[in-house]
C-alpha cells in the first residue's frame, strides 16, 4: 500500500505488519501522554519527587539519553570534519537517534519544570554564572541544528525527492552540512560539559562538588569525555538492535569495528582521568569542604560497590574489550562491550543525580531514597515509544543505512 | 536583559556568553538563508531534474555505474564519475581518439534475445535515438525496455514544445502499479508524439548535434550483454547469483512473468531509478 | 545608591539551648507568608515550611540521652550564594543593602536547581496548587503575595515587614529604619525568645554581640558560603552538629 514511499531496492515488511508493529508503541505513547497530561494539569505532585529529591527519574534519564545521543554529533564530527568516510554507513541513523534523544529530553524537561510556559525566561533573564543557562541555550540551538540535519534525510524520501523545490533545497543543505556538523560539535561539547558542570559546581553538596579549571569543574570535562566515548557504542548497539528487529544486514562489519575502536580509546582515557579525579576528590576536595569521604558510601544501596561498578565493570572492562582487535571481530563481544559502556554512562548520570540528592548534608538529616511514581515512568516510556515510532517510520521510508541495498544484493562482504 | 530594567547590567560574562550564542545562532540562520537563496536560484534555473538524476545516480550500485569504456573492453575497471554524461568527461575524447575509426556493423544484432538495430544510438536508460533527415531525432524505448514493460497501463508523454534534458524525464510509464520515468537521451524540444503504428515515441528537435554521450551500435553490444546479465541477476532471488537457465529468449511481456513485488525493483534497476 | 544608605547585613542568632521545639515559629511563618493548608497527599517531604524545626539527639542511652531542636530557615548565605549563582533565570535576588536573599516567584521557572544547590535544604517547591477553603481567604496576609504552583519559595526574612518598616521610617522623614520595627514573624512568635534578629554589621546590636559568642556556630561553615544565621549552644555535641561530616550521626536509613 505504501510501496511507493519505500525506496526501491530494499525489502520492507508489509503495511499490515508494520502497523501491527507500531500498535503497541502507539498504545504506550498514549498511556504516557495521559500521564504527562496529568502532570501538566494537576501539577508535579503527580510525581514522587519532593523537596529532598528535587531531581528525580526524569532528570537522571534526560542526562542519560543526552549522553547516549552524543553519538549523533560525534559521528558527524568524525565524518565531516575528520573525514572518516566509513561512518557514512551510520550517520543518518545516528542523526535520527540524536534527534529523537534530544527532542525527547526537551519534551520531558518541559513537564519537569513547574512552569513550562516560562521556559523563555532563561533567554530573557540569563544568568551567565549558571551552568543551567548554558545548558538551556546550547540544547535549544542544538535541537534546531539536529532538525536541520534531519531535513535532508527526510527530503530524500522517494516521493519527496520528486518535488523540485525540496530536491534543490536538499542539495544545497547537503553542500553546507559541514558547517552544521562543526556547529553541532561545538554546541555539543559545551552542553555535554555543562550538564556535568551542573553538579560539579554545587558547593553545598560535597559529594558532587569538584575542583576544576577556571570556571569549569572536572565533571565538565568528564561528562564530555564519557559522552564521546559512549556515543559510538550506542550507535553500534542501536544499529545492531535495528538489524536484529528488521532481520537485515545494514552495515558492513568493519564499520562496527571502527566505532568500537574509537569508543575503546576514549573510554580508556576517560577511565584513567575519572580515577584520578575520584582520588583527588576523596582525598582533597571533599575533606576541604569538611566532609568525611566515608559518608558518601555509608548507606546501602549506594555503597562503594557502585563506584566499583561504574568505573571498573562498566568503564575499564568495555574499554579493554574494545581495544582488543580480536574481540572487535566478534559481534558478541562488540555488543557486550557496547552495552557495558552505555550502562556505565547511565550509572554515572544516576550517581551524579540521585545519589547526590539521597545523601544527607547535615548531620541530623537522614539518608533518603525515592521511587518514581507511575506517572514518571509512563511519561518516560512515552518518550521511548515516540522514539521507536519515529525511528521505525524513518527506517521504513527513508535511507538510514546506505549500505543496506548493497548488502542485500549480496555484495560487499568484507 | 535590556539595560536599565531591574538592575540589569552588562558584564564581561554577559558579553562573552551571549555574544558566542547569538553568534552561533546567526551562523546557523545565515547558512539556512544562503542555502534557501541558492536553491531558489537553482530552482529557477531548472536544475531540479539534474539534481534528481545526480541523486539517483549516486544511489545506483557500483555494477550499474560502469564506464562505457570498461564495458567495451578499452579499459580495466572504471566507474563513471559524470552521471553517464560523456560530453562533460575529460577522458572520453581521449578514448575516442585512441579508438580511431571503426566500422559499425550494418546489420542489427540480437543480444540475449533482445534486438539492437544498427541505425540508431543508445542511451543507458534503455532508450534509443535515431537521426532524421532534417536534423530532428526520434526517440523510443529499446527492446529490453519494451519487453520489460510490455504494454504499459498508462503513458504520460510530454506536450509538444516542452523542453527535454539529458538524463531528465522524457516520459512516464505506469505498469502494474509501478511508475517509471524514462530518461531522456537528448537535450531538445519535443515536436510530435509518435502514433501507435510508429516504433518511436517522440520526435525531438535536438539542442545541438553532440550525441557523443550515446552508445554506438558496436558499443551497445557489450553494454547490452552486461544489461542482460544485470537483468538475470535481478530476477534471481537469494544469494545464488545468476541462476536462470542459459540459452532461453525472453517472453514478450516480462511484466506478466515477474512477481509484482519484484517487478518494481527490477524496473528501478534497469531504468536507472534506484 | 549604595553610598547614600547604610549597608546592613541582616542576620539571626538562634539559641538552641532555649528552643523547646514548640513550633510556634513554624506556625507564625506559615501564617505570615500565606502558606495554604496542606492537601491530603502532602507529607513532610512535600510541604512548605520556610521555617522548619529539626530534631537531633546525641545518640546516647539513658541517662545521658539529650535532644536538641534546630529551627532552620534560609541561612541567607553571603558568599558565593549557592542558590543565586545557579538560578538560570536570575530569580534569586541578593539585596546589596540588606544582604537578604529573596526569591522572585514571578520569574521562577520551577527547575529546582536551587533546591539541589542549597546545602541546608531550606528551599521548598510548590508541588500543589494553593487552595484555601471557603472563608479562609480572610486570614490571608495582604502584604505578602501568594505563590503559584510550580515555583520555589523560601524564607526571605519577612521582607514585607522590612518594607513596612521602611515605609514607616520614610513617613517619619528618616532613611534608616528603626530596628524595633523590623521583626520577622518567627522572631516575634518564639515564646522562649530563642531567636534574635538584627543587623550583624551594627557592632552594638544584640545579634552581632550574640554572633561573636564563643558558643556560636553556623551550619556547614566549612563550605564557605558565609551564612547569616548563627546558632548558640553551650553543649559541644550540639555545636558539632553544624559540621559537614555527617558520619557522627544519622546512620539510619529512612525510606520516604
Amino acid at each position: 500500500m505504501d510501496k511507493t514511499l519505500i525506496l526501491r531496492g530494499v525489502r520492507r515488511c508489509s503495511t499490515g505488519r508494520f502497523l501491527a508493529w507500531l500498535t503497541p508503541w502507539t498504545l504506550l505513547l498514549a498511556v504516557g501522554l495521559f500521564a504527562l497530561g496529568l502532570c501538566l494539569v494537576r501539577g508535579l505532585n503527580q510525581t514522587n519527587m519532593d523537596n529532598r529529591f528535587a531531581f528525580g527519574l526524569w532528570i537522571f534519564l534526560d542526562l542519560a539519553i543526552i549522553a547516549l545521543g552524543a553519538g549523533a554529533f560525534f559521528t558527524g564530527f568524525l565524518l565531516y570534519i575528520l573525514r572518516k568516510d566509513d561512518l557514512r554507513a551510520v550517520i543518518n541513523s545516528a542523526v535520527v537517534i540524536g534527534f529523537i534523544c534530544y527532542s525527547g529530553a526537551v519534551l520531558v524537561l518541559m513537564v519537569d519544570v513547574g512552569q513550562p510556559l516560562r521556559a523563555w525566561f532563561t533567554f530573557w533573564h540569563p544568568n551567565t554564572h549558571s551552568m543551567l543557562t548554558e545548558v538551556t541555550f546550547c540544547i535549544t540551538v542544538y535541537l534546531t541544528v539536529l532538525a536541520i540535519e534531519y531535513a535532508p534525510i527526510l527530503l530524500r524520501n522517494r516521493q519527496l525527492r520528486k518535488v523540485p523545490s525540496f530536491l534543490v533545497f536538499e542539495g544545497e543543505l547537503h553542500k553546507v552540512m559541514p558547517v552544521f556538523a562543526a556547529v553541532g560539535a561545538f554546541l555539543s561539547f559545551f552542553h555535554q560539559g555543562s550538564l556535568g558542570g551542573l553538579y560539579g559546581v554545587l558547593q553545598g553538596r560535597p559529594f558532587a562538588f569538584r575542583e576544576g579549571f577556571a570556571i569549569w569543574p572536572t565533571t565538565f570535562f568528564l561528562f564530555i569525555l564519557s559522552a564521546l566515548a559512549t556515543g559510538p557504542a550506542f550507535v553500534l548497539v542501536s544499529t545492531w538492535i535495528v538489524s536484529k528487529v528488521s532481520r537485515k544486514q545494514l552495515v558492513k562489519p568493519h564499520v562496527f569495528s571502527l566505532l568500537a575502536k574509537i569508543s575503546g580509546w576514549l573510554l580508556i582515557v576517560y577511565v584513567g582521568l575519572k580515577s584520578v579525579d575520584t582520588l583527588v576528590w576523596l582525598n582533597r576536595t571533599a575533606p576541604q569542604s569538611g566532609a568525611n569521604p566515608v559518608q558518601f558510601y555509608a548507606w546501602q544501596p549506594f555503597a562503594t560497590w557502585l563506584l566499583f561498578v561504574e568505573i571498573v565493570l562498566l568503564g575499564l572492562l568495555p574499554a579493554l574489550i574494545f581495544l582488543s582487535a580480536k574481540r572487535r571481530q566478534s559481534m558478541k563481544w562488540l555488543i557486550t562491550g557496547s552495552l557495558l559502556a552505555c550502562g556505565g554512562v547511565v550509572v554515572n548520570r544516576f550517581v551524579m543525580t540521585i545519589q547526590t540528592l539521597s545523601l544527607p548534608t547535615l548531620a541530623f538529616e537522614p539518608f533518603m531514597l525515592y521511587w518514581p511514581s507511575w506517572q514518571e515512568v509512563a511519561t518516560f516510556l512515552a518518550v521511548v515509544a515516540y522514539g521507536v515510532i519515529l525511528y521505525s517510520l524513518s527506517f521504513r521510508y527513508l535511507t538510514l543505512f546506505p549500505q543496506e541495498r548493497e548488502l542485500q544484493r549480496g555484495g560487499g562482504a568484507s | 536583559m535590556i539595560p536599565g530594567v531591574y538592575e540589569f547590567s552588562w558584564s564581561a560574562g554577559h558579553i562573552i556568553f551571549l555574544g558566542i550564542f547569538y553568534g552561533v545562532i546567526t551562523l546557523v540562520l545565515a547558512t539556512i538563508v544562503v542555502a534557501s537563496f541558492r536553491s531558489l536560484k537553482s530552482g529557477r534555473a531548472g536544475r531540479a531534474e539534474a539534481m534528481l538524476w545526480h541523486l539517483d545516480f549516486e544511489d545506483l550500485s557500483p555494477e550499474a555505474r560502469r564506464c562505457r569504456h570498461e564495458l567495451s573492453g578499452e579499459t580495466r575497471s572504471r566507474e563513471c564519475p559524470n552521471g553517464f554524461d560523456c560530453r562533460r568527461c575529460a577522458v572520453h575524447p581521449q578514448f575516442l581518439a585512441a579508438r580511431g575509426e571503426s566500422a559499425d556493423p550494418m546489420e542489427e544484432q540480437r543480444i540475449g534475445g533482445f534486438l539492437l538495430p544498427a541505425d540508431r544510438s543508445y542511451h543507458r536508460g534503455h532508450t534509443w535515438v535515431r537521426r532524421g533527415d532534417d536534423g530532428e531525432v526520434t526517440i523510443g524505448l529499446d527492446d529490453l525496455g519494451s519487453h520489460l514493460i510490455g504494454k504499459p497501463d498508462q503513458i504520460d508523454l510530454p506536450a509538444p514544445g516542452s523542453r527535454l534534458a539529458v538524463n531528465g524525464t522524457a516520459w512516464e510509464l505506469l505498469k502494474n502499479g509501478s511508475s517509471i520515468r524514462v530518461l531522456s537521451p537528448v537535450d531538445g524540444i519535443v515536436l510530435r508524439h509518435g502514433s501507435p503504428g510508429d516504433d518511436w515515441m517522440l520526435e525531438v528537435a535536438p539542442a545541438d548535434d553532440d550525441l557523443s554521450h550515446l552508445l554506438s551500435p558496436s558499443e551497445a553490444r557489450s553494454w547490452m550483454l552486461r544489461e542482460v546479465e544485470r537483468l538475470h541477476l535481478s530476477l534471481s532471488t537469494g544469494f545464488a547469483g545468476g541462476a536462470l537457465a542459459d540459452g532461453g529468449v525472453p517472453v514478450d511481456d516480462l511484466s506478466t512473468e515477474i512477481p509484482p513485488g519484484e517487478f518494481d525493483q527490477v524496473c528501478g534497476l534497469m531504468f536507472l531509478q534506484p | 545608591m549604595v553610598g547614600e544608605e547604610r549597608v546592613a547585613r541582616y542576620g539571626m542568632v538562634i539559641d538552641l539551648d532555649r528552643c523547646n521545639g514548640c513550633g510556634a515559629c513554624m506556625t507564625a511563618c506559615a501564617v505570615e507568608n500565606n502558606i495554604p493548608p496542606a492537601q491530603p497527599r502532602v507529607n513532610e517531604r512535600t510541604g512548605l515550611t520556610s521555617m522548619r524545626v529539626h530534631r537531633a539527639s546525641n545518640h546516647r542511652g539513658f541517662p545521658d540521652h539529650e535532644e536538641v531542636f534546630i529551627p532552620i530557615s534560609c541561612q541567607h548565605c553571603g558568599e558565593h550564594t549557592p542558590c543565586m549563582s545557579v538560578c538560570p533565570q536570575n530569580a534569586v535576588d541578593v539585596n546589596p543593602l540588606t544582604g537578604v536573599v529573596s526569591q522572585i516567584p514571578a520569574r521562577c521557572l520551577g527547575c529546582r536547581y536551587c533546591m539541589a544547590a542549597c546545602p541546608v535544604h531550606a528551599r521548598y517547591f510548590n508541588w500543589f496548587d494553593p487552595e484555601w477553603p471557603e472563608g479562609m481567604e480572610r486570614t490571608l496576609n495582604p502584604d505578602v503575595s501568594v505563590r503559584m504552583r510550580g515555583v520555589v519559595e523560601k524564607c526571605n526574612f519577612c521582607h514585607s515587614r522590612y518594607q513596612a518598616a521602611k515605609a514607616k521610617a520614610a513617613a517619619a522623614g528618616s532613611r534608616e529604619i528603626d530596628p524595633a520595627d523590623y521583626v520577622p514573624a518567627c522572631v516575634e512568635a518564639c515564646p522562649s525568645g530563642a531567636i534574635v534578629f538584627g543587623d550583624l554589621s551594627d557592632p552594638e546590636s544584640d545579634v552581632a554581640l550574640a554572633a561573636k559568642s564563643s558558643d556560636a556556630f553556623r551550619l556547614l561553615e566549612s563550605l564557605g558560603t558565609d551564612p547569616k544565621v548563627y546558632y548558640l549552644s553551650e553543649r559541644e555535641w550540639v555545636r558539632r552538629l553544624g559540621g559537614a561530616d555527617v558520619t557522627r550521626d544519622s546512620l539510619e536509613v529512612h525510606r520516604g
